[in-house]
Formats: structure tokens, sequence, C-alpha cells
């Protein structure tokens, strides 16, 4: 069996999300602040398709979701990786990387 | 993992939970773009515009949650579920005798219902197994009671006259000599018109089907073989197509093989010849069953009106020789004409059959109770602990779903076996045996039985085990107590309702034995034993001459007469108990039956003269036929029996009295030579209406007799020798259906026996478990009641009290079982009157005997324990307390 097909957008976002927890729980709307901040603004990401991804990891087992204080002392929801998400992220961070260098080969052959 | 009871549900809904973390988010974002200076309404808007798809967000997030939600529910109840079971199995393999004695008696009940529920699947409910079977009918002529069959000249009329079927065809049957060159044989024989089996939309496996030619007279016959017959007798190879064989003597071509599976209709054959009718003379004999195939959507009563609109119009055309203009033609499903009346006896079995698994199961309820009233306390302890009351009864459920799972497992076994018992014995007392099954709807029944049991023996005991404070039962730990009331109620309330429901198929049984015994001991009218009976049929081809006819019969007998150990030999076209081949009308000289109404009919019996000597009957009156009587070209004298010339002149004589027979006008009047004893000929069970008998004559019709011989000693010793004579005459004709008068009284009584046999044990099986019951509850009773007896003895009270005590309370839960179960007998037993003989379906002496048998049998179960209380040591007990 060859390697697993590369997911494309959709894919990439859950990759970043996921990435964002690594280092430890978040609500959405700091995930989002700290994605922004690490593009550079060169990825536009919607926050609803985030907010949509959050909640697809949450079924899917790879986030466990809970309801914890804010920073200002809200009631927020709170995102950390399970260690499902954590097996998910090493996989889809080595697969990003294969798919990258493939291209990146082609594009300098070029 | 956190346990969490079944019925547990979010207190918060996931659609708020998502609506507020949105909320938050755009809150959040407000307040950053507000500390860039921007003011609220535009921060607002860029808020939401940074945001994207707010809706589609909400509604995605939303259903994401739920199904996480319900999916969680799911496993969560298959894990709670797989461990109930895991511990009701291991519980229950801790007291394997109540385990398999709960699922014995409850798999066999289930089991024995499940077959003979589908047998009447096969019989009632599964439709025919033709093509568009509801629009199949059989047409008859409808003089009622009676339904009669059709004759040449009515069929060929409704055929030609006929608009409202689409094709019919007619069917008789009779036996035919099959012969190989080497040996000959009696087949079975449909004589079917050309069109049989275009309206059934059978086809021939191999060869074709008939056509119209072949049903013209004088093509050469045409016949269809059954797959069987073709594999037995013709080689089972295609090239049996299109050769001749020899029927009764005279040449048939095969020209088709049926396939293996048939039908109702096809079912017990040999061959099908072909019927090839000619112009009719006169308007009977009626020898012509009748199947036809109605159209597509068509409205019935047009084609019942056509029926009776043709037998009108045909009625002038032959008011010589048929005068009854009361009778009209009518139909009915072909499955109520194949099926017949059985309605009485499949309920009567599946009744029986139910009741018995009903019993298992308060049987069942009745032990499992025991169970959970000596686990009181440990279920106490378990809900003290925490356990939710719904998670004790579901613990309880589990067991009991455990055992129906046990119990349905067994059933299906039992259930397999039973239809292979069913299909191999009850195919001559039941009609389609051969096309039962287990069935998606028999399959769909054991499912439902088994959850009803679960339900009745598990849900009863378990609610039972958790009701009541468990502080209660926690402070009784420990020490004897008088036994909690409502389980004592529960416990003999079960057990009342085994009796209840023992006597009424103990009181069938015993109709139904009582009737079987009135029934071997109808005097049949002669004396049955000493005599054998055979069917001899000579081939026609071989004797068209009246001569060569006449010379065997009186050779054969001259034959057999001759023989070591032989009486007297006679023959006739009929026999007893229930083997009359005809019946006739006739009109009586002195009371002419009126136009538009029907004559009066009577079996009507063809002998030789020595019958009535070789079977033992007495002459009471006049004279008994002789050789002359056979010799008038007219029937001029016959010989009536004694119920006859009671029915029709009972203050006089019959003798000299006249009538006309078979509903000819022109005829000469035919007179009552003498009056003889009565015999049996519609049934063992059926009344005397009185019979006819005419002489035989050797000609026409005398190509079919029954010989009847009457031996000295036992009957299968002169067997051979017979056999030997009829070879030795003509070794072409065969002698079948040999069997002693013994023989044929037993086969009529085969069905009535096999019911009453059934409900027997079926009801032996009640009684058992009834009795296994009420010994149970008195055993709980002594054993709770041990202080209560012991301070009586100690007291003073005798042995005989205690007896007294614990008999007396176990006589009042049977007795009162015993009164409602006779109460609803005479009820239910109204229902099968139909098949008693000879006794009311009332019958107070059945009644009493039933009960008082049940309360004597009851009554020894109680004594068992009732010593053991005698047995008690008073100041044991009481010191141990």
């Amino acid at each position: 069996m060859g390697a697993p097909p590369l997911f494309l957008v959709q894919g990439t976002l859950d990759l970043l999300v996921l990435r964002a927890l690594a280092s430890g729980a978040m609500h959405g709307y700091g995930i989002a602040t700290k994605v922004r901040e690490r593009t550079g603004g060169v990825l536009s990401i919607e926050d609803a398709a985030l907010y949509q991804s959050l909640h697809r990891l949450d079924r899917q087992g790879l986030v466990d979701a809970e309801w914890g204080p804010s920073e200002n002392n809200r009631r927020a929801r709170f995102y950390t990786l399970t260690a499902a998400g954590r097996k998910r992220l090493r996989e889809e961070t080595a697969n990003w990387r294969r798919y990258s260098r493939a291209v990146e080969a082609v594009l300098q052959d070029a | 993992m956190k346990q969490r009871p079944f019925w547990y549900i979010r207190r918060r809904s996931v659609q708020a939970e998502v609506d507020e973390e949105l909320r938050l988010h755009l809150e959040m974002r407000v307040e950053e773009l507000r500390s860039t200076g921007m003011p609220v309404e535009d921060a607002r808007r860029e808020a939401l515009k940074q945001f994207g798809d707010l809706e589609g967000a909400r509604e995605y997030c939303r259903r994401q949650d739920e199904e996480k939600e319900s999916e969680m529910q799911r496993s969560l109840m298959f894990q709670d579920l797989g461990e109930d079971i895991r511990i009701g199995l291991r519980s229950l393999m801790r007291v394997p005798i109540l385990s398999l004695t709960v699922i014995v008696t409850v798999g066999v009940g289930i089991g024995a219902t499940a077959a003979i529920f589908s047998a009447i699947d096969a019989a009632l409910l599964r439709p025919l197994p033709y093509a568009h079977p509801e629009r199949l009918v059989r047409i008859y002529t409808d003089a009622p009671p009676f339904k009669w069959r059709f004759s040449a000249a009515d069929y060929l009329a409704f055929r030609e006259q006929q608009t409202q079927f689409e094709e019919s065809a007619t069917y008789t049957d009779r036996t035919v000599i099959y012969s190989d060159g080497v040996s000959s044989d009696v087949a079975r024989a449909r004589v079917v018109s050309w069109a049989f089996f275009s309206v059934l939309a059978v086809r021939p496996a191999i060869g074709r089907d008939f056509a119209e030619p072949d049903g013209r007279p004088g093509t050469p016959p045409s016949v269809v073989a059954s797959h069987a017959f073709w594999q037995q007798r013709l080689g089972g190879r295609a090239d049996a197509i299109g050769r001749p064989i020899k029927l009764d003597g005279a040449e048939h071509t095969v020209i088709g093989v049926l396939p293996a599976l048939s039908g109702p209709l096809e079912r017990r054959q040999d061959l099908f010849i072909v019927q090839q009718f000619t112009p009719p003379r006169r308007k009977g004999p009626f020898l012509y069953s009748v199947v036809a195939r109605l159209p597509e959507g068509t409205d019935r009563s047009l084609a019942a009106g056509e029926l009776r609109a043709v037998n009108k119009r045909i009625f002038p055309m032959w008011k010589a020789s048929y005068q009854d203009d009361r009778a009209t033609w009518g139909m009915e499903d072909l499955k109520g004409a194949v099926v017949g009346d059985v309605h009485a006896i499949a309920g009567l079995a599946l009744g029986s059959v139910a009741l018995v698994w009903l019993i298992a199961c308060a049987n069942a309820s009745n032990l499992l109770i025991a169970r959970v009233t000596s686990r009181r306390q440990e279920l106490a302890v378990r809900a003290a602990l925490g356990a939710s009351r719904g998670r004790v009864v579901r613990y309880l459920l589990a067991e009991s779903a455990v055992l129906a799972t046990g119990a349905v497992a067994l059933g299906a076994g039992v259930a397999w076996a039973g239809v292979q018992l069913l299909q191999g014995m009850g195919s001559t007392y039941f009609p389609r045996t051969q096309e039962m099954a287990l069935d998606t709807r028999v399959v769909w029944l054991l499912a439902g039985l088994a959850t009803c049991s679960g339900l009745i023996f598990g849900l009863v005991p378990a609610l039972h085990g958790v009701g009541g404070s468990v502080d209660a039962s926690l402070r009784s730990l420990g020490r004897s107590s008088t036994g909690n009331l409502a389980v004592r109620r529960l416990r003999r309330a079960l057990v009342a309702a085994q009796f209840a429901i023992a006597t009424p198929l103990l009181i069938a049984a015993g109709l139904l034995l009582s009737s079987l015994n009135q029934m071997k001991n109808v005097d049949l009218g002669f004396d049955q034993r000493n005599v054998i009976t055979g069917s001899i049929r000579l081939p026609a081809a071989q004797y068209q001459d009246a001569g060569r006819v006449r010379v065997f019969w009186d050779e054969l007998a001259r034959r057999v007469t001759a023989l070591p150990g032989v009486a007297g030999v006679a023959f006739t076209d009929g026999l007893p108990p229930n083997g009359a081949s005809n019946r006739n009308n006739f009109d009586l000289e002195d009371f002419p039956t009126p136009p538009g109404q029907s004559q009066p009919v009577a079996p009507w019996v063809s002998t030789t003269p020595e019958y009535f000597r070789v079977l033992g009957l007495r002459l009471l009156e006049g004279r008994l036929l002789d050789e002359r009587d056979a010799l008038t070209e007219n029937l001029e004298t016959v010989v009536v029996d004694r119920a006859w010339a009671r029915r029709f002149f009972p203050d006089g004589s019959a003798v000299g009295k006249r009538f006309r027979e078979g509903g000819c006008t022109a005829c000469p009047w035919t007179s009552v030579g003498g009056v003889v004893s009565e015999v049996k000929y519609l049934g063992l069970d059926k009344p005397d209406d009185g019979t006819v008998y005419w002489p035989m004559r050797g000609t026409e019709r005398g190509l079919d007799r029954f010989l009847v011989v009457r031996t000295h000693a036992s009957p299968s010793g002169v067997l051979p020798a017979l056999q030997r004579a009829v070879r030795e005459i003509d070794p072409s004709v065969p002698l079948s259906k040999v069997a002693t008068m013994n023989d044929l009284v037993a086969q009529s009584l085969e069905r009535p026996q096999s019911l009453s046999f059934l409900v027997a044990a079926f009801a032996l099986v009640a009684l058992v478990l009834s009795v296994v019951g009420i010994y149970g509850v008195m055993g709980y009773y002594v054993q709770q009641h041990r202080k209560d007896i012991s301070i009586r003895m100690a007291l003073g009270g005798s042995s005989a009290d205690v007896l007294r005590l614990v008999m007396g309370d176990g006589m009042r839960v049977v007795i009162a079982g015993i009164f409602v179960g006779a109460l609803a007998a005479l009820g239910l037993t109204r229902l099968m009157s139909s098949l008693l003989f000879g006794v009311s379906a009332a019958d107070a002496l059945t009644f009493v005997t039933v009960s008082a048998g049940l309360a004597i049998v009851a009554l020894a179960a109680c004594f068992v324990p009732a010593r053991r209380a005698v047995g008690i040591q008073p100041a044991a007990v009481l010191r141990n307390d």
C-alpha cells in the first residue's frame, strides 16, 4: 500500500488547529488569533470554518472540550488535544512535510 | 469510566452551548476592534464580516455535537447491557438446575407452539402455491347441505356458455393398472380436462402440456406423469416423453413430466390422463370436480350470477333425468376447498399448546420469584450501595433475557423436530403439511414468544425484587421472617393460574379421549373380526367383452371360496366403516318430493348376494337379493337397512314400497324386497341415515370391485393364497388396498386418535408443571412458617393439626384455580363440540372426574411438604432464633 492521500484545504485547516492546541488548552478566539499571528496573514481563515473544524475534531475524539473561565472571567469553551489528537497531529505534520517537499522538488526542477 | 444511568440526558441543550460559544467569540472580536479605536457599530459589522457564514457554522457545529452525544449514549448503553448479561450469565451458572428447568420447560413450550403454528401457517395462512391463487375457485352444484360435483353435461354447458372465467378444467380420480410388460401395478391417476394445468398455471418440467386437440374424443390418449412416477417407473430420462405406456391395458402416450415441487392439486398423484368428453345422453353421473380461474380484478358476484343463470338455462334440457330445481351452481375459493374444515382442530391444537407455553412461563416466573426473594437482601445491599432501582430491575431483566435466549434456542430445535414429525405423521389428518416450513412468519412467532416469555418470567419477579423499602429488607437481614406477604400472594396467584389453565386442557383431553372411546365402541353392525378386503380393477382394454368380465368374477369367487380357511366370499363397491363409493337420490311413490325440493339421498351400495351372509347382516323382513335380481335389465328390487325403513316408514313395513332412483321419471318402479340390520358406511361418528343395497351386475360398471372374504381364523393367513388365486386367473390384474376390517376401522380412527393423544400429551405436561408449582410454593411456605409451626407444636398442637394447616393452605389455592379453570372450560369446550362424538361438550362426568383427579394429585403434591412440617423439631427451631 502506498502513502495515504494528502489532504487539501480542509485537512490543512484541521492540521493548523491541532498544531495551535499542541502547546495547551485554548478557546476558539485564542486559536483564531494564534493562527492569524503565525501565518502573518498569508492564509486568510474565516472564523466560521475554524469553529466548524473545532467541532468536527471534537466529534472525532481528537480534541476534548470543557467549559472554563476565560482571561477576563467569562465562560468559555476550552479545547485540549486528546492522545488521539496528538497522534493525528504527528501523522498529518509528517504528511504535510512530504507533500510540500514533493511539490517543492518538482518546482525546483522546472 | 463514569457510570451514567441509561436515561441520562444532557442538562443543557447542545444548541445553547454552541450559541454561547459563538457569541463569546464575536464579543471578544468586537472588543479587540474597539480597542483600535473603531466605533461600536462599525466594530460589530466588521466582526461579523470576519466571521463569515455565521448561520452555516452554527448549524454545522450543532449537528456535530448532537451526533457525538447520541453516539456516546449508544455505546454507554451497550456497555451496560453487556455487563448486565455477563453478570446474569455468571449468576445463572451458579444455579444450573433452576436455569435448566426454566430453559427446558419454556423452550419446549415455545418450540411446540411454533411447530403447531407452522402447520396452521402452511394450511390456512399461506396462499396456495400457484400463480395468483386468489383468482382460483372451485365450482360445484350447491344443494345444501351437500356440494355435488359436476356431470359431463353440466361442465360442457358451463364451458360453452360462460363468459366470466378466464379458464376452467375438470378433474376426477381413479386408479389405473400400469403394466410395464413385466409386472402390473395400481397407479393413482387423476383424469383431467386438457386445460387443467393452464388453469393452475403449472408448466411441465419436460415435454409439453395438454392442448385442446388432446381432449377430443378419438385422439390417442395422452398422459402427463408426476415427477416421482417418472423417476421411479419411467426411468427418469428425457426419452420417456413420447413413449407409449399401458394403462388399464390400453396404450397411452407420455407427453410431459411435472416439476418435482407440486401443489396440493397434483400431490399424491402418479399420472394425469387427459379427459375426453363425449356428448352426454343424460344429466348424470356427477363425477367431475371443477376448478376455474377468474380474470384479473373481476367482480365475483357477476361470476356467481352467471353460474346460477347457466344452471337455470340448462335445467329444462335435462328434465327427464334430473328434477332438483332447488340445487344451483356455486363457487368457493379453491383454498377453502383444498383445506377443508380444519379450523376446529387447528384452533384446539394451537390453543392447547399455547396454554402449555403459558403454564411453563408461569412456572418459570414462580421459580424465579423464589430466587429473587432469597436474594432480596443481596439486592437491597446493591440498592443501598447506590444502584438505582431501574438499574436493579435491568440487571434482573438481563438475567431473564439470558434464560429466554436459551429457551428460544432450544425452542427452535424443538420446532424443527416438530415440523419433521408433523410432516411425516400429520399428512393423513391435516391438509398441506408438505408445505410446512420454518418461514419468516414462524421465526417472528419464535421471537415474539421468546420476548413474551422473558417479560412474563422476568418482569414480575424483577419488579417484585425491588419492591418495598430498602430499609425494611436490610433490617430483616439475617433473621427469619414469616415471609413477605406480597411474595406469598403473588406466588399463590401464579400457582392458582397454572391450575386454572391446566384444568380446561385436561377437560378437553378428557372429552376427546372419551369420544374416542365412544367411537371405538360403536357397533359396526357386524362381526368385524376375520374379514379381509381388497380392491380389484380389471384393465378396460382387455375386458371389453361383458362375458369375459363375468367369467373373471365367477372364477375368482369359485377359487377363493375353495381356499382352505375361507368361510365366504362376496363383492361390493362400498366398504364399512366409511367407504361408501356412491350415494343416490330417489323419489318415493308414497311420499313424492314436491317440485322445488331436493329428493332424499342415501348411500347406494352394490353387492353380490353373498355379501349379507359374509358380513353377517341379519335379515329382518322380506327377502335378500339373489342371483336373479342381478339379471334384470332395470333395477327392480333392492334391499334396504333398518335405518332406511325407519326413516321413511316408521310405522309400517317398508317391504313392497316403491321408488324411482337417480331422478329418472320414466324408469320403471324399483321396489324394496327386504330389510337388513344397519352397517356404518359414512364413518363411525356419523348417524345411520339408511343404506340401499342393489344387485351387482357383471357388466358395465363391473370392472372395479371390492373383494370381501370371511375367514375362519386370522385373515392374514389366507392372504398369500388369495393373491395367488387372482394372479393365476389373470397375471395382469393386481389385488390392491388389501386390509382387514380391523385395519379399516383403525384407519378411520387415526385422525381422532392422534388429535386426542396430542391434546392429552399437552394436558399431561400442564399437569406436571402445575404440580411442580404447588409443590414449590408449599415447600417455601413450610420453610417460612417454621417458627409458627414450631410454636403451635410446642403449645400442644398435634401432627394432624399441622398437616391440616399446611395442606389446607395449599388446597385453597388449588381449588380456586380448578374452579376458575372449570368455569373457563365450560365456555371453551363448546368451541370444540364439532370434534366430539357421543359426549356433550359440557359432559358433567368428565368435568367432575378431571377436577377431582387434579385435586387429588395436587393434594399429594402438598402432602410431601406438609410431612416435612410435621417433622420439624420445635425446640431446635425456637432455640436457634
